[in-house]
């Protein structure tokens, strides 16, 4: 089945989708509940601090580990591939003479696919976590890696159970289910005789392992059977207990919002075991590389390696919730899973789920560890990008047009002259739209396309005589290629505002793409093409007091992306780096130049925080707009969700694309608000398109253009 | 808010019975109840049994620590029978004199470092019962182990 079958599969979905829908309502309450009164930030930090260290320093903590361990009399064993560790598993299993081993949850042990390894063996692996015992009669694998079976609903799991246990189960009684688990996994401790678990922590110092867990599970598994296999990944070694209570402090709140789990274990190697001759028990720690430590060694993907998987990045990721874990990642899931499904797995693996990132940035900002995982995805599609292609047409557009800016100049002049006869006004709220896209397929059809402006930003600037200097305060302008070829009257109404304050505006000879649409894409060569365009029509900077964005994209791309793209070329760097520590979104500026302002009018209105404003520019309007509307202000639920846009993302996953806004629009909806102010021209098509085509009458405003019609300056 | 109110606040939050009895009223509670495993050397009780599939009504254990951050309980576990009956008993009681109570998680790093040092050790931070949220996330209790736990706070030890 090709991507977008298994999107629309599980788009379709409906249980799957109420499943993840009210997850990630309750996740986020409970997460924001359980770190009440802590630093997050502080807490990340430290988290990423532990975790950040080279090759050498990780063998240093295993040379450590296996030397306190292997004095004691347990075993190590370095596996080098994953089909390594099943045999020496497998192994112990038939040196025991036991066909059962007890296993507690273990990503690792889905990497590696050891059920399926023993399996053929003809030995009996039994999972205990409840999740993955229930996955494992109804042979799936996990959509998620804390909550294994969120794809279920009770129904489903009943049928499971009575096809297993032969007994009658009452489809509504989850507690009864739960109980059926307890008296059959009870009875395979008992008759397993290797227990296996996984290792959240290994720690160097004494030669410990850190289980965290709320069944009991992997406390049965290490303790019932004689024996205990423990599989960890290298990256899970710490220096000491503090480290590792360090760790402890954020995984289960962040996992599931739990301040912590009802079960964390530490275990040194030969605890008593009765069921041995000798009365200790047998220890075998399994360490896996599988690929790992090679990347501990590359300046950004070892990034990856500080994971301690609680599986958040898939909670809070908008493209996620529309498709689940078995689209979203493979073996593992939510956008770390994108990410090590191509370390581990190979790009080839990776090369199509990569894209169904949005790049909202909300995992990097959420991540317990500090990862940024948006920018660990975003250079992976760039590298799947170039290695295998993109799709042709794009490539076309930005290789012949997007990254030419003259030609894409007289193509959109050329067609803002021919739209009309597919142009009609939007009756609701007055706007040109295109009133049908020609061959539109249906799957795209749920928002209302923007007409092109007959004249540019840049035409319509000089027409209006703002050109001429004579302020001793200048700002300068970049309009980026929404502003310049659809809404005009965003630019233009900042640059009035502004000359109203004395502050006058310039911009750049003339347009170039930022190269977000080419970098989202995975298209390097071309992105570099419109990055260098950008920077070279860009004025100095010295003689400004901002650089002033009406897109936050825009902006976050000459703040971040641009230094990625020139930083082998020193003058353009140079260059980069000045301007990127101008830009100044407009919302920002006001407030900095404290120009106040107080509202006209009665209308209700609410704000929607685009993705990039908030986690690339790191700003928000919405304390702004509350402050000047007072009572008139409305805060709109999940305001800095995604939207749903993504450039051509809405194009390429519509589907995905779609679900997202309506998510937002049931927000929005929910507000009660009149007017939608948001400060990116890329949300004000998508959420405009979205109520256009569901006809609901709510205004969508960029920032600029609400304060120029409905609030004045005092 | 004392450090014994943020422990049992944590600790009611993951729905456990907290009762703080003085010595004496824990005497005359020990008396009436029916313990099948007992571990309390604080007081010199001690009943063995092996817990085995069937597992067993209640164990009564003293705690190592108590910590206020989250709410949890340390056990030392290394003895067999001890971690067999936390385990498997249905009810699980705790025995927490007061002046066991550490604030921060931190705080008993050294003592997992010194029971975790020589040939074997098991410590375990217990917070609850055994729960899952794994079918339609709703939280059920007694998975696997305990389905109730009650924690007993000793006020004047
Ligand atoms: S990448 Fe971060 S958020 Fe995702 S599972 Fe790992 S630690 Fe959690
Ligand atoms: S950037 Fe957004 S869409 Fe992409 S993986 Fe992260 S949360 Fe998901």
């Amino acid at each position: 089945m090709g991507i977008q079958d298994k999107i629309q599969e599980k788009v379709n979905d409906e249980i799957l989708h109420n499943n993840l829908k009210g997850f990630a309502t309750s996740y986020k309450a409970s997460k924001i509940n359980a770190y009440k009164g802590l630093d997050f930030e502080a807490l990340r930090t430290r988290v990423h601090d532990i975790k950040d260290r080279d090759l050498s320093k990780v063998m240093e903590q295993f040379n450590l580990f296996k030397a306190n361990v292997e004095k004691v009399g347990c075993k190590v064993f370095q596996a080098n591939t994953g089909e390594d560790a099943c045999k020496y598993i497998a192994d112990v299993m038939k040196k025991h003479n036991t066909k059962y081993m007890v296993k507690s949850k273990s990503m690792t042990s889905e990497e590696i696919l050891l059920n399926h390894y023993l399996e053929k063996e003809g030995l009996h692996p039994i999972e205990t976590d409840l999740g993955e015992w229930i996955l494992q009669l109804a042979n799936e694998h996990p959509s998620h890696m804390v909550m294994p079976a969120i794809h279920k609903t009770r129904q489903q799991v009943a049928k499971i159970f009575a096809d297993y246990t032969g007994e009658e189960v009452d489809p509504e009684d989850i507690t009864g289910m739960v109980l059926i688990a307890r008296r059959f996994l009870r009875e395979a401790y008992f008759k397993a005789g290797v227990g296996m678990t996984g290792a959240n922590f290994a720690v160097a110092k004494t030669g410990s392992i850190g289980l965290v867990t709320n069944e009991g599970n992997a406390r049965l598994s290490s303790t019932v059977p004689p024996v205990h296999i423990v599989l960890v990944g290298y990256e899970k070694l710490c220096d000491d207990f503090n480290q590792a209570l360090d760790i402890v402090r954020v995984l289960p709140k962040s996992a599931t919002g739990q301040i912590i789990t009802s079960y964390t274990t530490w275990i040194k190697g030969r605890v008593p075991s009765h069921k041995n001759e000798d009365g200790v028990k047998e220890t075998h720690y399994v360490f896996l590389d599988n690929g790992r430590l090679a990347f501990l060694e590359h300046p950004k993907f070892k990034e990856a390696l500080k994971c301690i998987r609680c599986g958040s990045c898939a909670n809070i990721c908008p493209a996620y919730e529309m498709v689940g874990g078995h689209v979203y990642g493979d073996r593992y899931i939510g956008s770390i899973g994108l990410i090590l499904t191509a370390l581990y797995q190979g790009d080839a693996a990776a090369k199509d789920i990569l894209k169904m990132c949005i790049g909202c940035r909300a995992c990097s900002f959420n991540c317990p560890a500090g990862i940024d995982l948006q920018s660990l995805i975003s250079e992976l599609k760039l590298v799947v990008g170039k290695k295998y292609g993109i799709n042709p047409i794009k490539e076309k557009v930005f290789k012949n047009v997007v990254a030419k800016p003259e030609k894409m100049k007289s193509l959109l002049s050329l067609g803002a002259s021919f739209q009309f006869p597919l142009t009609k006004t939007n009756k609701s709220n007055g706007e040109k739209i295109i009133s049908k896209v020609p061959l539109l397929p249906k799957e795209m059809d749920f928002r209302k396309f923007p007409a092109l402006s007959s004249k540019t930003f840049t035409k319509l600037f000089h027409k209006d005589g703002y050109d001429k200097f004579t302020s001793k305060r200048k700002v300068f302008f970049y309009p980026g290629c929404a502003i310049e070829y659809f809404y005009p009257e965003m630019g233009l109404a900042m640059v009035k505002l502004l000359n109203k304050s004395g502050i006058q505006v310039d911009i750049p000879k003339s347009a170039a793409c930022c190269g977000i649409p080419a970098i989202a894409s995975g298209n390097p060569d071309n992105a570099r093409t419109m990055i260098f365009n950008t920077l070279d029509r860009l004025n100095d900077v010295e003689q400004y007091e901002s650089l002033l964005v009406l897109c936050p994209t825009c902006g976050g791309a000459i703040k971040h992306e641009f230094l990625d793209f020139t930083s082998n070329d020193p003058d353009r760097y140079k260059k980069a780096v000045l301007l990127g520590d101008m830009v100044t979104p407009f919302g920002k500026f006001l407030e900095d130049n404290k120009i106040h302002f107080k509202v006209k009018g009665n209308k209700t209105v609410t704000y929607h925080t685009p993705c990039h404003d908030e986690r690339s520019l790191n700003y928000s309007a919405e304390a702004f707009l509350s402050s000047v509307l007072g009572k008139q202000f409305t805060h709109l639920t999940d305001t800095n969700v995604c939207c749903g846009f993504g450039g051509t993302y809405s194009l390429d996953f519509s589907t995905i694309s779609n679900g997202i806004l309506d998510k937002k629009i049931e927000n929005i909806v929910a507000s009660k608000a009149e007017i939608l102010v948001t400060d990116c021209p890329g949300c004000v098509m998508q959420i405009n398109g979205g109520l256009m085509h569901k006809k609901v009458p709510v205004k969508v405003l960029h920032l600029s253009e609400f304060i120029d019609k409905y609030v004045e300056q005092i | 808010m004392s450090e014994l109110d943020f422990f049992l606040d944590k600790s009611k939050l993951v729905g456990n019975d907290n009762q703080i009895l003085s010595s004496t009223e824990f005497l005359t509670f020990l008396e009436k109840e029916d313990f099948e495993y007992v571990n309390v050397p604080s007081f010199n009780q001690l009943k063995d049994v092996q817990a085995g599939e069937a597992g067993i009504k209640n164990a009564l254990v003293e705690l190592d620590y108590a910590i206020a951050e989250t709410g949890t309980v340390v056990i030392d576990s290394l003895n067999e029978n001890k971690r067999l009956a936390t385990c498997l008993a249905e009810k699980l009681f705790v025995v927490m004199p007061k002046s066991k109570l550490v604030s921060r998680l931190n705080d008993v790093a050294d003592f997992i470092e010194e029971r975790t040092s020589d040939m074997g050790g098991y410590v375990a931070f217990i917070t609850g019962a055994s729960r899952t949220a794994d079918i339609e996330r709703v939280l059920t209790v007694g998975v696997h182990g305990p389905k109730e736990m009650t924690v007993i706070i000793l006020n004047d030890l």
